[in-house]
């Protein structure tokens, strides 16, 4: 192997928060296929940022991705990271920095926890003491107690235990990339949640470069600092921010790929202090309060669910500084919220 | 001689969890040890029991019986080492090959050398070259070459092929994926085999004798010719016990080395 | 000694008569084993497949009969039995009932709850369920287990021949007495192809028995 790709591979390494990726005219055609499955996708990405790919199943954006870590050959087009060509880089080296998590997981099942967190800092000829200290600091990251979890088999996980050590084993060498593929897809939708909101809080203190597929439109909103919109052959309809998608779809594609309740969509995006909050006195009685940091999908959650007109607002400081109801978010979205009818019911 | 095949073996096996040293050595463990005893003293009893002829006396002593029982032995764990060393590899090589047409005859030649009767294979080998051990050792290997080849590659291809990519993702090289993580948990499933492949050959070393190759064969095919009953017994009960103790040797072998987690 | 392909021709032209009559008696002797290892196999598997313990005690004894070599079986029932078919039916269908208790006991179990219970519900008994239920859904499972034991029997009917039991094995052994002889290798090449191409044929046969009488409703 020569040595000018393995200096590039540790230049790459070096970095832990972060890498520039830029994708230049990348085709994959498969043997025996008429159509690519993707063709001609340009895109560059800052470092740090949150990138979603969005599109129905199918459509090349697990292709796409594969191809930055080479999963995947290209057929042509050229990838690089931090201007690291990426094609004359050894895969297996270059792999060893960037992590990876897919939906279904793949964690080692003859391996314990703390071995499977471990395999890329042995790969890389970490010392026993450094991959242990690492392993023990992963696994508190992601709310997995160490002394409980370490020793343990994953067939002995639940499914978001799992999906959690999955995530904690891509970070193990600090990538500055990660490539995530449908990483919370399989998990129900209240595990689902409570793994996104502690990936959005991880991503906040490590800020790495992440490209993030989904078909979930949903999830694209919620976590992405920017959503590439994908249709067949991995074809860019729209790359933007989410707030931009949901005001401003590009075209008839994306604007039925967002599908109904757009607006409902558009209030993740909204904290809840945007609203013009009622007085504090209008909650009454309920125990359910919404916080100042929260969204205001959180809030129309919590109103339907409660089936209350109006729910407290606290403040940080756990103070009331008034109450939300449906006709102040409507207000917000200059619209009607489509929701509405069971809870105007209640 | 056919056996359960490979599919048939795993589709069966029991899931057992991840905690061991009771679980392995439970009383249940140690039933078959002690029938073989039972069944060894009884024999012993028997015998003692019977006033012996000449021809009989000439075979049921101690030092016939152990070089039969020596010959056995030799012809089987010699065949099985042969045959773990060439179908193990054979099989990674085999699982490695994207040909359909490589695959595709190996299968082919598996189904047929399933239904191949050993006697046949032996008869044939000891016409068409020579009688005697080399013979039935290679008799021996060729027929229980297929159990360890088939689970190799069947172990190799069971496991998830999401392990396999995020090995890959890692940063595993090929051999890495091999060794750290393919062979790892291949492990139950050609363990399985070989065990299969023992038994098989504990079986096929018996009719040996029918090509001069020696074993306790010897003592049933003499009884048998010569109508002296405890003779044939004597040989067959000893067979009978190698087998079991062979087959718990080996099924021991396997949980103890199952890797955990698994 | 090299296979001489004329001579061979010659050789089943001339004891056609013999080869067909060898086939059938090696066909009937694994029939005959399989219908009586199927009457007890699956009999004993609708006994035990709900009761753990002699569940594992009934698989344990058949794996054992299995682990013997079989012609150190045979000879042990020699003493008992004499020469000829008896004793190589009866180790025909000792081998044959550890993969048919197996299947049977794994395919009464493997009836999804749901089906049991809403059956109970509509106010079967228990051996009703076993009978109008679980056995027909069991059926594929069980024909499988039938057919392993087809293949093992089929092999092992030909050691047979050397306790004087019927069937092909006969030529592989005159092939081995008449060693140097020129029919020699005709005799064994004779007989193990037979039972290679039995087994092959018998194996296709259950193939298509599974298929046509295995339930519509559960085809794949």
């Amino acid at each position: 192997m020569p040595k000018q790709p393995n200096t590039a591979v540790l230049q790459i390494a070096g970095k832990t928060s972060g890498a520039l990726i830029e994708l230049d005219h990348v085709t994959k055609q498969y043997p025996n296929q008429p159509v690519a499955a993707v063709q001609d996708f340009s895109m560059t990405v800052q470092p740090g940022e949150l990138i979603m790919f969005v599109g129905p199943s199918g459509c090349g954006k697990t292709t796409t991705m594969k191809i930055i870590n080479r999963n995947t050959a290209p057929t042509s087009g050229s990838i690089s990271i931090d201007g690291r060509d990426v094609l004359s880089l050894n895969p297996s080296e270059l792999r060893r920095h960037i992590g990876y998590v897919i939906q279904q997981i793949g964690l080692f099942p003859h391996m314990t926890i703390a071995e499977n967190i471990g395999v890329v800092p042995k790969l890389l000829n970490w010392s026993k003491e450094k991959t242990n200290d690492r392993v023990h600091e992963l696994l508190t990251t992601v709310g997995l107690e160490p002394g409980d979890f370490a020793h343990r088999y994953p067939k002995q996980l639940s499914g978001g235990q799992q999906q959690r050590v999955g995530v904690a084993r891509a970070l193990a060498a600090d990538p500055p990339v990660m490539l995530m593929d449908e990483p919370f897809g399989a998990t129900d939708p209240i595990t689902r949640e409570k793994l996104q909101a502690e990936f959005l809080r991880l991503q906040a203190s490590i800020g790495k470069t992440i490209i993030f597929v989904t078909h979930d439109f949903d999830e694209a909103v919620r976590l992405g600092d920017r959503i590439a919109v994908l249709s067949n052959r991995s074809q860019i309809e729209q790359f933007d921010t989410p707030a931009n998608i949901l005001t401003n779809p590009a075209n008839e594609y994306v604007s039925s790929f967002i599908g109904l309740g757009t607006a409902i969509k558009r209030l993740v995006l909204i904290p809840v202090t945007e609203a013009r909050l009622g007085p504090a006195s209008a909650a009454a009685g309920g125990t359910t309060t919404i916080r100042t940091t929260d969204s205001l999908r959180d809030a129309l959650d919590a109103l339907v669910l409660t089936g209350l007109p109006a729910l407290a607002v606290l403040d940080e400081q756990n103070r009331a500084v008034g109450s939300i109801s449906v006709d102040q978010i409507s207000a917000v979205l200059g619209t009607e919220v489509p929701v509405l009818a069971p809870t105007a019911e209640v | 001689m056919v056996f359960p095949t490979a599919t048939t073996l795993i589709a069966t096996a029991p899931q057992r969890p991840a905690g061991r040293g009771a679980e392995i050595w439970s009383p249940k463990r140690f039933v078959t040890p002690a029938v073989v005893l039972v069944v060894l003293v009884s024999l012993f009893l028997w015998l003692s029991s019977l006033s012996l002829d000449s021809i009989e006396s000439r075979t049921i002593n101690v030092d016939y019986v152990i070089a039969r029982v020596r010959e056995h032995l030799g012809l089987t764990v010699v065949a099985s080492a042969l045959v773990a060393a060439l179908a193990i590899p054979t099989g990674i090589l085999l699982s490695r090959t994207r040909s359909r047409v490589i695959k595709g005859i190996v299968l082919g030649v598996a189904n047929v050398g399933q239904a191949t009767p050993a006697v046949g294979v032996i008869i044939l080998l000891a016409i068409v070259w020579q009688t005697g051990y080399l013979t039935a050792l290679v008799g021996l290997v060729i027929y229980s070459f297929l159990p360890v080849l088939r689970n190799t590659m069947i172990g190799l291809q069971q496991i998830d092929e999401n392990v396999r990519e995020s090995a890959f993702g890692m940063g595993m090289t090929q051999n890495q994926v091999l060794f750290r993580i393919e062979l790892p948990l291949a492990v139950p499933v050609i363990l399985a085999g070989l065990r299969t492949s023992l038994v098989f050959c504990v079986g096929v070393a018996t009719i040996a004798t029918f090509i001069n190759a020696g074993g306790l064969g010897d003592m049933i095919v003499n009884g048998l010719k010569l109508q002296r009953y405890p003779v044939l017994v004597t040989g067959a009960v000893l067979v009978a016990c190698i087998a079991l103790l062979i087959d718990w040797v080996a099924a021991t072998a396997e949980d103890v080395l199952r890797p955990r987690g698994i | 000694m090299n296979l001489d392909l004329n001579g061979l021709l010659t050789f089943w032209a001339r004891r056609w008569d013999d080869i067909l009559e060898l086939l059938g008696e090696h066909l009937t002797v694994v029939a005959v084993a399989l219908a009586l290892a199927m009457v007890i196999g699956v009999g004993v598997g609708m006994l035990v497949w709900d009761k753990p313990f002699p569940r594992s005690t009934v698989i344990a004894a058949a794996g054992v009969a299995l682990t013997i070599p079989s012609l150190a079986l045979l000879a042990l029932l020699i003493p008992v039995v004499g020469l000829g078919w008896t004793p190589t039916v009866i180790a025909l269908v000792m081998y044959s009932l550890l993969p048919i208790v197996r299947n049977t006991v794994v395919g009464l179990r493997e009836v999804p709850p749901a089906i049991m219970e809403s059956a109970l519900g509509m106010g079967m008994t228990p051996f009703t369920v076993l009978l109008r239920v679980q056995l027909p859904m069991a059926w594929p499972i069980i024909l499988t287990g039938v057919r392993v034991a087809a293949q093992l029997t089929i092999g092992v009917a030909a050691i047979a021949a050397y306790v004087a039991g019927p069937g092909l094995g006969q030529f592989i052994f005159q092939g081995l007495s008449s060693l140097g002889s020129k029919n020699a290798l005709n005799f064994a090449v004779t007989g193990t192809l037979g039972v290679v191409i039995l087994a092959l044929v018998v194996d296709a046969a259950f193939v298509a028995i599974t298929r046509s009488t295995t339930s519509r409703g559960l085809r794949a």
